[in-house]
């Protein structure tokens, strides 16, 4: 019999907590600073979660994330500026940031994931190398790399109300994200990641659904893009560079690869560990360049933590249970022996 | 008439330097399997020492050789440090080695400065000739000669020396090879270290060319060498030599006729490759 899932599950009552505590953070903080980190620790970990969706469950590597990022904030930006800042408009561009994204994702998709990971991961990157330079081209449009400011809607302006719009994003798309790879659908991406060759012969066409996967990641990180535009009501062609597509990958890799809450807490990690490093760069010029110390991190965790922090802790957790109940079972048979 | 031979001359001048990074990532690849993205991280590493040794000596030879020197130890540590860790385990190598791309490029800034240099030619390979209306700027033409010479060189040794029948035959079955009693592990490693070497030479080849050495240039340079193994054939020496001048030719034609577009010109011949003949133009016989 399959288990039902309840409510009140350990993993529900953990992430219940997790969202009181980031509700309540910013009121006990109350610093101006804490506010902007915590959206932006938020924005973060929507696009990790995306990122996850394709390295995570899918088993796609894709170098190219940064472009659906930027395709978001660029459509926002543009699109706030030129029609004035109110909400209706924001989400209209939320939603013309999604679609853009998804056709992106549906062409590149169907161009090279039929092919070995290299390609897809060689595509994307010399794809969004293209999306970055006609950013800086195209300077009628996006002003190049001197960006443009713009104004956000009033309602946003209030840092704290635009938090807690962010946080309800993250929420509403980690339910998604999970009911997504909890469905029958997400099984099969995660038998894709397993062993595609077999589960193209158990009959399913594994083509279609590693584009569904591509188009899922792309809209996400089309979504993150816009909220984080609005964050800094700035935008130049930096949200389009691979220090973003690092970003998310290095959230994914340190948090835990196929678990969806590791990237959120790897997009923690970072956000601050990021935050104090860059402070402490005032004093030793070492830390300007913090980024080495993420890239080794990164190297070292490939190499020895391939499953993150969340899938370290939890193999060992669950290895520790297994020992518990072993020993429980071998108590049970001593107890039941000497009954006998 | 003489636009289109000076076109010709910048176009295989890039394209002979795109081919200096994409012979590695091609050979490397057949060989092994693996996709090295921190190539670039290479390229650039070689362009920094060879162009402070340089600007340090005043000698452009000796930033060569201390450029393919670089080249040389980077790749074993490189082999040694980063890829045999993660052999055999494709979504591993791939992250991997970007991770250390990253960490090369940012390398780079600490011990060299984030700021760009600027290089120039060496006295006896700057300036140019004039024939007619026709202006042939040195540099270029060194760079293309270079470019064809360690074609030669590296088409001899791989057809018509023992090491490079190996190689041959590792990059066609490398089950068969290593059953035969060879130590294919060895094999790539000297492939690797040599692949790295010629990126550096790359890097070094290329400062002059574009008058400054910039961190970012690994990167930029390097997707233009995966382009160029995926048009040529992943695996396949020749195509990328094919590629790398197509891509360099396109490069220089679309610059002059349709600047709007020479952005996008790799990218289109890619997606057109991908379409039509997804294993690339010069297909690798794998046994």
């Amino acid at each position: 019999m399959i288990k039902q899932p309840s409510l009140l599950s350990r993993s529900n009552i953990v992430y219940t907590v997790i969202v009181g505590v980031l509700i309540v953070l910013p009121f006990v903080l109350d610093s101006r600073t804490m506010t902007i980190l915590l959206t932006q620790f938020c924005i973060f970990a929507i696009l990790a979660m995306s990122y996850d969706i394709l390295l995570g469950y899918t088993g796609i590597i894709s170098f190219g994330h940064a472009m659906f990022f930027g395709i978001g904030a660029y459509t926002t930006a543009i699109m706030l500026s030129d029609f004035g800042p109110t909400v209706g408009i924001f989400a209209a561009s939320i939603v013309v940031g999604i679609v853009l994204s998804a056709i992106i994702s549906v062409i590149s998709g169907a161009l090279t994931l039929r092919l070995k990971s290299h390609f897809y991961a060689m595509f994307t990157l010399a794809i969004s190398g293209l999306f970055l330079v006609l950013a800086e081209k195209w300077r009628t449009v996006t002003k190049g790399n001197d960006g443009f400011t713009f104004r956000a809607p009033e309602l946003f302006r209030e840092r704290l109300y635009f938090y807690f719009l962010v946080l309800i994003c993250l929420v509403i798309v980690f339910i998604l994200l999970k009911r997504i790879v909890a469905s029958p659908f997400g099984k099969v991406l995660i038998a894709i990641r397993e062993n595609e060759q077999r589960t193209r012969s158990l009959g399913y066409k594994t083509l279609g659904y590693k584009i569904i996967a591509s188009v899922i990641a792309g809209v996400v990180a089309s979504l993150a893009g816009s909220l984080y535009v609005i964050s800094l009501r700035f935008v130049n062609t930096s949200v389009l560079t691979m220090d973003i597509t690092l970003d998310a990958l290095m959230m994914t890799i340190i948090g835990g690869v196929g678990t969806l809450i590791g990237p959120i807490i790897g997009a923690g990690v970072i956000e601050f560990a990021q935050h104090y490093l860059s402070g402490l760069a005032r004093d030793y010029p070492i830390f300007e360049r913090w980024i080495i110390f993420f890239g080794i991190l990164y190297i070292l965790a490939v190499i020895f933590f391939p499953r993150g922090i969340v899938g370290t802790i939890s193999s060992s957790y669950n290895g520790w249970k297994l020992k518990k109940g072993q020993k429980k079972t071998v108590k049970l048979i001593e107890k039941e022996e000497i009954q006998q | 008439m003489e636009v289109l031979i000076g076109l010709v001359i910048n176009g295989l001048a890039t394209g002979m330097l795109i081919f200096l990074l994409a012979a590695g990532l091609t050979l490397i690849f057949g060989l092994m399997d693996v996709l090295n993205f921190a190539h670039g991280g290479l390229f650039v590493w070689g362009a920094y020492t060879g162009v402070f040794t340089y600007l340090w000596s005043n000698s452009f030879l000796v930033g060569i050789i201390v450029a393919i020197l670089t080249g040389l130890v980077l790749g074993f540590v490189t082999e040694k440090l980063i890829i045999t860790p993660v052999y055999g385990n494709h979504v591993q190598q791939i992250l991997i080695t970007l991770g250390f791309m990253l960490v090369l490029q940012e390398m780079i800034k600490v011990v060299f400065g984030p700021n760009g240099v600027p290089v120039t030619v060496p006295k006896y390979l700057s300036g140019s000739w004039q024939i007619g209306d026709l202006t042939i700027i040195k540099y270029r033409i060194f760079i293309i000669a270079v470019g064809f010479a360690l074609f030669g060189l590296l088409y001899f040794i791989l057809n018509r020396t023992k090491i490079g029948l190996v190689v041959r035959a590792g990059v066609m079955n490398r089950e068969m090879t290593q059953a035969l009693g060879i130590n294919i592990k060895r094999v790539f490693l000297i492939v690797f270290m040599c692949g790295a070497a010629l990126a550096s030479l790359g890097g070094m080849l290329m400062a002059p060319y574009t008058t400054v050495v910039y961190a970012e240039m690994g990167m930029e340079y390097a997707i233009l060498g995966f382009i160029v193994v995926v048009i040529g054939g992943m695996g396949s020496f020749q195509g990328s030599l094919m590629a790398a001048i197509l891509v360099g030719l396109a490069g220089s034609f679309m610059a002059y006729y349709v600047p709007s577009l020479s952005v996008a010109v790799n990218m289109i011949l890619m997606a057109i490759v991908l379409i039509f003949r997804p294993q690339g133009l010069f297909k690798v016989a794998k046994g």
